[in-house]
């Protein structure tokens, strides 16, 4: 310790010292398992929240927003991700974690919620932004502290669906040789690309069971939105009361349906003509004419369509789902008057038969659009035999997508993706990702089947492509 | 609360980088004397104490126990409060609560720092976690900076609105005799200073200030025998947001608006903007005076650039903000948040002498602390009901 004696205070003292406390820190269970993993693994591990789907980087014990107990609910994330937010420090402090200038940043890697604050190196501040894309470096020798990330530094840059599809040739018919032959021996032509369609909400499904399903026309917009975003050509919307009950109001479908335009309006959609239970034909049929969206779907046989437990074969609902032949008459034809398209949707095979019987007398234009429907308690369950069985009883132009229910819904897709089919994924089908965690919405269901897409080299459709495809009426 | 709660009278030191003639106990000690003089109240009429300061801001910590010759504590209740940036106002919040409870009458609640004996960076570090936060913390500027360039990029906000908010406060700030920095800069000052980080310049920040501050609290049985026309505390509110330093909505300060809307609600203001004459914001850096009182509700998103370019919060505007000058002009830390209380007090009590806003009816003080949260105090003329 010294004594200083200050100018103009000649008897005032100052004493000179130093406080060095030395001192220990459990990084907690949960800090630890993700300082092991990334020092074992190199991989970056969150929590995720299963109230309110949050991924939580870095992780920690209670989800900040709800308080549910989130300390095993581990989930990978990627090592790649978005620069948020980003200071250039340019002062020198001897606390500072490096030498002025460098770049502080709020980095979100992909698959994380929230961002954390880093350094990134190996690039010119000058170009620096918002939004960019940054990889972490991992330290050579593990310090058992987030200092096993050594830094971020840029990524090479990753395109978008939207970016490869700028960059490709667009299709045309023309592009199309006559495939139902091909189709018929299972052999498809990859190249021709593959419609994604989200069905945001269905009829059934409600917030307890997944938070991200849209309720009001605003959620439904940004909700088909980043479908778009994601890859989607075309959203399948049922519209919902501000509580969540279906609705056949048609202020409040044309709401739904005009907010999902405003926001993207190039996105195809596709309305359901079947609005809940307990309500008439007309009350079906009406809205459809009404508001003319590009696609309304069109159901093909009068079944059961209930809730029962599928371990047990309880019932829960039991309720029979009335599609006459004069109401798929009547439907098909004020569809086919007023520009919509149907999609004909068939849960077993005698559906598509219907769908033949009837459309002999001249209802439906070609190409017909036809979704195969898989896992609903009362139609059939998903078997790769029976899919085929349906593909090779289309007429010769006929397109066909499929969705299945719960697990149904990946296999199923994928087989349509082989057989050059499309693909439909969405809240309304399953809440769940391929790893049984809750999808954070429909479009992390829409980059599963981008990256089946992408796996069987098949590019996914621009909205133009699947208008084209599919013979809908021009924006 | 079973008592109202007004303030009858306050004390500040005079603020400057550095204070050499004065140890903690003897800055204490003269904030203390002035807020009892103010109040024409002996130390013996003081039921207990709250004080606070920044942890490890100077070399001695627990100044619960070692001021009580200049708080005047000796064998009374004291108690600490140390909440960081918002230590000042949580001193306040925890007076008002002491008095309210009806457990005291006249409590006394002293802020205090001697920031020129501090490492300043080092100490605050120590608030970030070891494992997480604190081996890329970049000192308290560059948390700052982040805000701020995230609200530019949200709403378009340039350099040049963060500037004329610290031509405001340091214009302020000259009719301020306790003010630290009393010389006015201009836009072109604030631009040319050194860029500390983008894009918050030197004079976009506050100062390292010495000070003190002590404000009295009395309880409705006793206030207006102390001071005829006392200051009415109406409301309070706090918030915290923080676990990681990238939890925070950069660019919105969730806890400012969370906290605001609840003293809105408490004390039935429906339009802050018109009902409030007078803001003392903690607001370390510039950027905070336009993304804040957005947050508060006096303006809409984005929209606290051209409000402030208006003129409408300089002093003769409609709704002055920091007539003191704000924490751009002085920052004893542990103090600036009780400062911001006891100048609120003094424009409702009509005692801000050549920085006083006529007519003050209703006055809005806050805390701020490090990452991103905040307290609040609505102060009145009338008493409340």
């Amino acid at each position: 310790m010294t004594k200083i004696q200050m100018n103009g205070y000649e008897d005032s003292y100052v004493i000179e010292g130093k406080m060095a406390l030395p001192y220990t820190y459990f990084a907690g269970r949960v800090g630890s398992k993700f300082i092991t993993t990334i020092r074992d693994q190199k991989k970056i591990m969150g929590v995720k929240c299963p109230a309110c789907n949050m991924v939580y980087l870095p992780p920690r014990q209670v989800c900040d927003k709800d308080f549910t107990d989130i300390r095993d609910k581990w989930v990978e994330v990627s090592n790649t991700g978005t620069v948020v937010n980003f200071t250039v420090v340019r002062y020198d402090d001897k606390h500072l974690p490096r030498k002025a200038p460098f770049v502080l940043a709020l980095i979100k890697l992909d698959g994380a919620d929230t961002p954390f604050m880093h350094i990134l190196e190996e690039c010119t501040i000058e170009n620096v932004k918002i939004g960019m894309n940054v990889e972490a470096v991992f330290a050579k020798e593990t310090t058992n502290t987030i200092l096993d990330i050594d830094h971020f530094k840029p990524a090479a840059e990753r395109l978008s669906v939207h970016e490869i599809n700028a960059a490709r040739k667009q299709w045309v018919p023309a592009d199309e040789p006559d495939t139902q032959e091909k189709r018929r021996g299972g052999r498809p032509d990859m190249s021709k690309p593959v419609i994604i369609t989200a069905a945001l909400t269905g009829a059934a499904t409600m917030r307890n069971q997944n938070p991200s399903v849209p309720y009001k026309p605003e959620e439904f917009a940004e909700e088909a939105y980043k479908c778009w975003k994601a890859g989607a050509a075309m959203v399948h919307a049922h519209a919902r009361e501000d509580g969540g009950m279906t609705t056949h109001d048609h202020g409040r479908i044309k709401a739904t349906f005009d907010a999902i335009k405003d926001r993207c309006p190039d996105l195809i959609v596709n309305l359901s003509s079947a609005v809940g239970m307990g309500v008439t034909p007309e009350q079906r049929i009406s809205q459809i004419v009404a508001i003319k969206p590009d696609m309304a779907s069109l159901n093909t046989n009068t079944m059961n369509f209930g809730i029962v437990e599928r371990k047990t074969g309880k019932i829960f609902i039991d309720y029979v789902f009335e599609n006459t032949f004069t109401m798929l008459q009547d439907f098909g034809k004020a569809m086919e008057e007023n520009g919509v398209k149907p999609e004909i949707e068939c849960y077993d095979i005698g559906g598509l038969d219907n769908t033949l019987l009837i459309g002999k007398q001249g209802i439906f234009s070609d190409p017909m659009n036809f979704n195969f429907v898989w896992g609903v308690a009362g139609g059939q369950a998903f078997r790769s035999e029976a899919f085929i069985a349906m593909m090779n009883a289309l007429p010769a132009k006929a397109n066909f997508t499929t969705c299945g229910v719960g697990t149904d819904q990946y296999p199923c897709i994928m087989q349509s993706c082989i057989l050059g089919g499309h693909m439909r994924v969405g809240l309304e089908d399953n809440t769940r990702m391929p790893n049984g965690a809750l999808a954070k919405g429909s479009y992390e269901q829409v980059e599963v089947a981008v990256s089946i897409a992408n796996a069987l080299g098949r590019p996914v459709a621009t909205t133009a492509e699947a208008r084209l495809i599919m013979g809908l009426r021009k924006r | 609360m079973s008592k109202r709660v007004a303030i009858v009278g306050t004390g500040q030191t005079f603020h400057k980088s550095h204070r050499p003639d004065v140890n903690g106990q003897e800055i204490i000690n003269e904030a203390v004397m002035r807020a009892l003089e103010d109040a024409d109240l002996k130390i013996k009429e003081i039921d207990a104490i709250v004080i606070g300061n920044m942890d490890h801001f100077e070399g001695i910590n627990y100044v619960d126990c070692w001021s009580v010759d200049g708080s005047g504590g000796m064998m009374k209740p004291i108690i600490k409060l140390t909440t960081g940036g918002t230590t000042g106002c949580t001193v306040a919040i925890g007076g008002y609560h002491l008095v309210g409870s009806g457990m005291f009458d006249r409590v006394m609640i002293i802020g205090w720092e001697k920031n020129s004996e501090s490492d300043t960076t080092g100490a605050i570090t120590t608030a970030f976690d070891p494992v997480w936060d604190r081996l890329v913390f970049a000192g308290a500027i560059s948390g700052l900076a982040a805000e701020a360039q995230a609200y530019m990029a949200r709403y378009g906000a340039t350099d040049r609105d963060g500037a004329r908010v610290s031509v405001r406060d340091r214009k302020h700030a000259t009719h301020n005799p306790h003010a630290h920095l009393r010389k006015e800069v201009s836009l072109e000052d604030v631009l040319a200073s050194p860029m500390l980080a983008d894009p918050i310049h030197l004079l976009d920040v506050c100062p390292r200030s010495d000070g003190a501050c002590a404000v009295i609290m009395a309880s409705e049985d006793v206030a207006e025998k102390i001071c005829p026309k006392p200051d009415w505390i109406w409301a309070t509110a706090t918030r915290h947001s923080y676990s990681y330093l990238g939890d925070a909505d950069y660019g919105r300060l969730t806890s400012m608006r969370e906290g605001s809307q609840e003293l809105w609600k408490k004390t039935g203001i429906k339009e802050p903007r018109k009902e409030l004459d007078v803001i003392e914001l903690y607001q370390p850096y510039s950027f905070g005076g336009l993304i804040w009182i957005e947050d508060m509700g006096i303006v809409g998103p984005g929209e606290a650039p051209q409000y402030i370019w208006d003129g409408n919060t300089d002093m003769g505007g409609e709704l002055p903000i920091n007539p003191s000058g704000g924490v751009i002009a002085t920052n004893p830390i542990g103090a600036t948040g009780l400062i911001r209380c006891a100048e609120a007090a003094m424009q409702v009590m009509g005692k801000a002498e050549g920085r006083q806003v006529p007519d003050v009816n209703f006055a809005f003080s806050s805390g701020f602390g490090g990452c991103w949260w905040t307290d609040m105090i609505l102060h009145g003329r009338k008493k409340p009901e």
